[in-house]
């Protein structure tokens, strides 16, 4: 890790407020292409996605929005036969297919919520302090600290906060998502990728996710796959369109759902396919 | 009959079942084999429950004999002595040890030497003997015959010495000595090497110079010894006499069985000649009532002898105490003594409650059934066909089934949890493939074979490791017995770590995908991810694997047959973890072992069925208890 130009971050607290380097883009995609086995999932994608920001990624299913996305923290490393033919990602100035490169530190700042919410069958608060707690802060004062600011930015404190010690397994669908979304900022991540996060959840807890995405922009990068258009353009301020693993379209988001450039995209927009 | 279709007269609505289908016959034989392994089982827990419980009332009666006759009366006496004893022996054993310690270089030149010189021996015996049986060699009669013999001893004399152990605590010239001296032995000799002669002179001498310092150590011995004399002696006079009131009331037992069994065979008989016949019988084995109180007064009447010979014991034992020396040299002479000295206190309370307890014991006290139970429960000795009184007490197969668990679970657990742990989580696709079938094979060797290798194999190759000098540090080496504990749980633990390590593995299987996926997405290591998520989250399948694993252990009889040694005697803990490495007996062990040979319907026979109810509920229990656990789960 020495080797790496610009070491991934260790202390959260560091992370969130240290100046990054990379300029105006968190993650930069350069002509990816990526296969399952001899398929072809991800085609040539190139993609700048700006700090602060939250881009969505959408487009039909099988189309490789949640492939990409799982690039992104190399969550695909796991998966048999998975592998990045050409091209590369680019993380805070480093190209995280590097060999040098310790995945397990590209996770610590590329945070992920699924979307099946998955707590840890234990407490709220240990739940939230896991990450915390597998980065060997043992401080008690910094973890409580820490797990209230998560769970405050998370909307979830005023809900909870008499509970704390009880399953989180005892939590709503809704509630249990943004337990999820604390315990990955708790860490306070560069980038957090959301993987259709509000698929489970009925229309007010989805809102709910909505407006938390919204007020957390100012500290993150997001970036979410939906299936859901109206959520893409009420959440993002960029969208990407993709079909077929390849890249479609992508640019604002207010301008993609008025006046799409691309005829293939206005077709999925409005319905007619997808 | 008003059918609403008028083409089928016979059969009802075309709707309706008719006859007894093909499918029905199917499924009833498949419900009737379910139902036959319920009933199996029910049929062993009736058949358990009927032979077992009968040993309780014939356990009271044979407790109600012993008192009866006076042999728990001569047993308050006997005990201490025996009490008595087993410190003498710890204070010889500290002497020898002590002895032996301080000269074990000698000790073990004069063991090697002999050893050398028995195996040379060994090998020309036969040919030897054929010259000395000879009778041409007194007489002088076939030359020729006995030329040939004197051959043949001298080809089998230089191959016998190609042919000797190693002798590490000998110099080459010594050894070489020996081998000289061999060399050129002639058939009729008798005496021993000079160097043998020699090595064991210089032990006998190194044993009399570290002898002599000890003086005082071992005339206290002595004294000890001598002290308990009198209470030997007055314990032998009594046993003669109770154990002849014993034999005749258990004779008059066993007629009255019989004469009961012929009235009940007279009440049944339709013949009435016959009838009368087996009331005849049964009146002729009507014994008379054997004489207790003659025996029993005459036993009262030594009472006060026996309180004084106590009181004087107390006296002498109290006196000698002080007169034992501190601190020994040797670690385990020392143990001995610690051991001798913590015992000492305890014979002395003993000795002194006697006294109250031989003035306040009557035999017309009765015994009540719970004392069946609680002598069973609570017995310390399993003693069967004995001349003096059976014991059938639980204690030391319990103990002994319950250390071997332990032997085997100390190392089942960690291996069996670490490999599951290892292949669920670490090995790559290739490494799973080959390590999980491989131990699951392991299930599949037949216990008898394993308990084979455990006795040719392990438990030699252990004994030989425990007489290096480098490890007699270890409590318990140099090991004594072959086949102990530590042996067979060895061998359990290898039995049992497959069952541990499957249902562990498939506990961690089945923790959902989600919680490694969630756990890595926030930076955690796979070594943190399995610790931390994947074994906290099937914690109670894998305390299940464990658990079922003990109910394989402990319900286990074959290799524990072959293996532990089969030594009824709860194991001498001032040995420390050393008794671990002493020889035991099992619940299942003793079952297999005894059931062959007692008779049937005996008070032994059915001991062995409670034995095997103890067995059934205790491996139910921890059955249940994994069930539960597993079943928590998945809720």
């Amino acid at each position: 890790m020495n080797a790496t130009p610009n070491s991934m971050q260790e202390s959260p607290e560091k992370s969130a407020s240290t100046p990054h380097a990379g300029g105006k883009c968190a993650v930069q995609i350069q002509n990816l292409s990526f296969n399952y086995g001899s398929s072809e999932a991800l085609k040539n994608i190139t993609l700048d996605l700006e700090r602060n920001g939250v881009t969505a990624f959408i487009g039909p299913s099988g189309c490789g929005k949640s492939t990409l996305l799982r690039c992104i923290n190399r969550m695909n490393d796991e998966i048999v036969g998975a592998r990045v033919t050409k091209g590369k990602i680019i993380v805070e100035d480093i190209d995280i297919h590097d060999p040098s490169v310790d995945v397990v530190k590209l996770r610590r700042d590329v945070g992920m919520v699924f979307q099946k919410s998955n707590p840890f069958p234990r407490s709220i608060f240990e739940n939230v302090a896991f990450g915390l707690r597998m980065r060997g802060i043992r401080n008690k004062a910094v973890i409580e600290q820490s797990v209230e600011e998560s769970l405050r930015a998370a909307a979830l404190w005023d809900e909870v906060k008499d509970r704390l010690n009880e399953s989180a397994l005892g939590l709503s669908g809704g509630q249990q998502q943004r337990l999820c979304i604390a315990r990955t900022i708790a860490v306070k991540p560069l980038v957090v990728l959301m993987d259709e996060p509000c698929s489970a959840l009925d229309p007010i807890a989805t809102a709910k996710v909505e407006e938390l995405i919204w007020s957390l922009k100012k500290d993150y990068t997001f970036v979410v796959v939906t299936h859901n258009m109206h959520q893409a353009s009420r959440v993002s301020d960029k969208t990407a369109f993709f079909y077929m693993g390849e890249m479609i379209e992508f640019g604002e988001t207010t301008k993609m759902f008025t006046n799409p450039s691309v005829k293939r995209t206005e077709d999925y927009i409005s319905g007619r396919f997808g | 009959m008003v059918s609403p279709n008028p083409q089928s007269e016979s059969s009802g609505h075309r709707f309706q079942r008719r006859g007894f289908s093909f499918e029905r016959a199917i499924r009833f034989f498949f419900a009737s084999n379910a139902g036959l392994t319920i009933f199996i089982l029910l049929l062993i827990i009736v058949f358990l429950l009927r032979e077992g419980l009968g040993f309780f009332p014939g356990y009271r009666r044979e407790l109600e004999v012993y008192r009866i006759a006076g042999l728990e009366f001569v047993d308050i006496s006997r005990k201490n002595l025996s009490a008595h004893e087993q410190v003498t022996s710890l204070l010889n054993r500290a002497y020898q040890a002590e002895i032996n310690g301080k000269c074990c270089n000698e000790l073990r030149r004069s063991q090697e030497a002999s050893a050398l010189y028995s195996t040379f021996s060994d090998q020309v015996g036969p040919t030897r003997d054929l010259i000395l049986n000879n009778p041409a060699a007194t007489t002088g009669g076939d030359a020729g015959m006995l030329a040939v013999l004197r051959t043949n001893y001298e080809a089998q004399r230089a191959k016998a010495l190609t042919n000797l152990p190693p002798a590490p605590h000998l110099s080459v010239a010594e050894r070489q000595e020996l081998i000289d001296s061999l060399r050129n032995r002639p058939a009729e000799a008798t005496e021993e090497p000079p160097i043998v002669a020699k090595l064991n002179a210089e032990f006998a001498a190194a044993r009399q110079s570290h002898a002599e310092p000890l003086q005082k150590f071992r005339e206290t011995i002595d004294n000890f010894e001598s002290a308990g004399m009198d209470l030997g002696s007055i314990v032998m006079e009594m046993t003669e006499s109770v154990t002849a009131t014993k034999e005749a009331l258990q004779t008059a037992d066993i007629l009255e069985k019989d004469r009961k069994t012929l009235l009940a065979a007279a009440a049944n008989a339709k013949d009435p000649i016959e009838r009368e016949k087996l009331i005849a019988d049964a009146k002729a084995a009507l014994a008379e009532k054997p004489d207790v109180e003659g025996p029993m007064a005459t036993l009262m009447e030594k009472k006060p002898d026996c309180v004084k010979v106590h009181e004087q014991l107390v006296t002498s034992v109290g006196e000698i105490f002080p007169n034992l020396p501190g601190s020994l040299t040797q670690a385990n002479a020392s143990r001995y003594l610690k051991a001798a000295t913590a015992a000492w206190p305890v014979l002395i309370s003993d000795l002194k409650a006697t006294p109250a307890k031989i003035s306040s014991w009557t035999h017309t006290e009765p015994v009540p059934l719970s004392a069946a139970f609680i002598s069973f429960l609570t017995g310390r000795s399993w003693v069967t066909g004995g001349e003096w009184q059976d014991f059938y007490g639980i204690i030391p197969l319990a103990v002994g089934s319950l250390m071997i668990a332990i032997v085997a679970l100390t190392i089942a657990i960690p291996v069996g949890i670490g490999a599951a742990i290892y292949v669920n989580q670490f090995a790559a696709p290739r490494e799973q493939a080959l390590v999980k079938p491989v131990i699951e094979f392991i299930q599949a060797i037949p216990s008898v074979v394993l308990g084979f290798l455990g006795i040719m194999v392990f438990g030699t190759i252990l004994r030989e490791i425990s007489t290096f000098d480098s490890l007699s540090w270890v409590p318990g080496f140099p090991i004594d017995e072959r086949l102990n504990i530590f042996t067979a749980g060895c061998l359990l633990a290898l039995m049992s770590v497959p069952t541990i390590f499957s249902l562990a593995e498939d506990a961690l299987n089945n923790v959902p995908s989600a919680y490694a996926e969630a756990s890595e997405a926030l930076g955690a290591s796979r070594l943190q991810t399995a610790f931390r998520v994947m074994v906290p989250a099937a914690f109670s399948g894998i305390l299940a694997a464990v658990l079922l694993g003990l109910g394989r252990v402990i319900g286990e009889t074959m290799v524990v047959l072959l293996v532990a040694g089969n030594r009824i005697k709860i194991p001498d803990f001032s040995e420390g973890i050393g008794a671990f490495f002493q020889p035991s007996h099992t619940l299942t062990g003793i079952i297999a072992q005894e059931l062959g040979e007692v008779p049937l319907g005996s008070v032994h026979y059915r001991a062995l069925f409670v034995i095997g109810i103890t067995l059934f509920v205790v491996v139910l229990g921890i059955n249940a208890t994994a069930h539960h656990f597993l079943t928590r789960k998945k809720k």
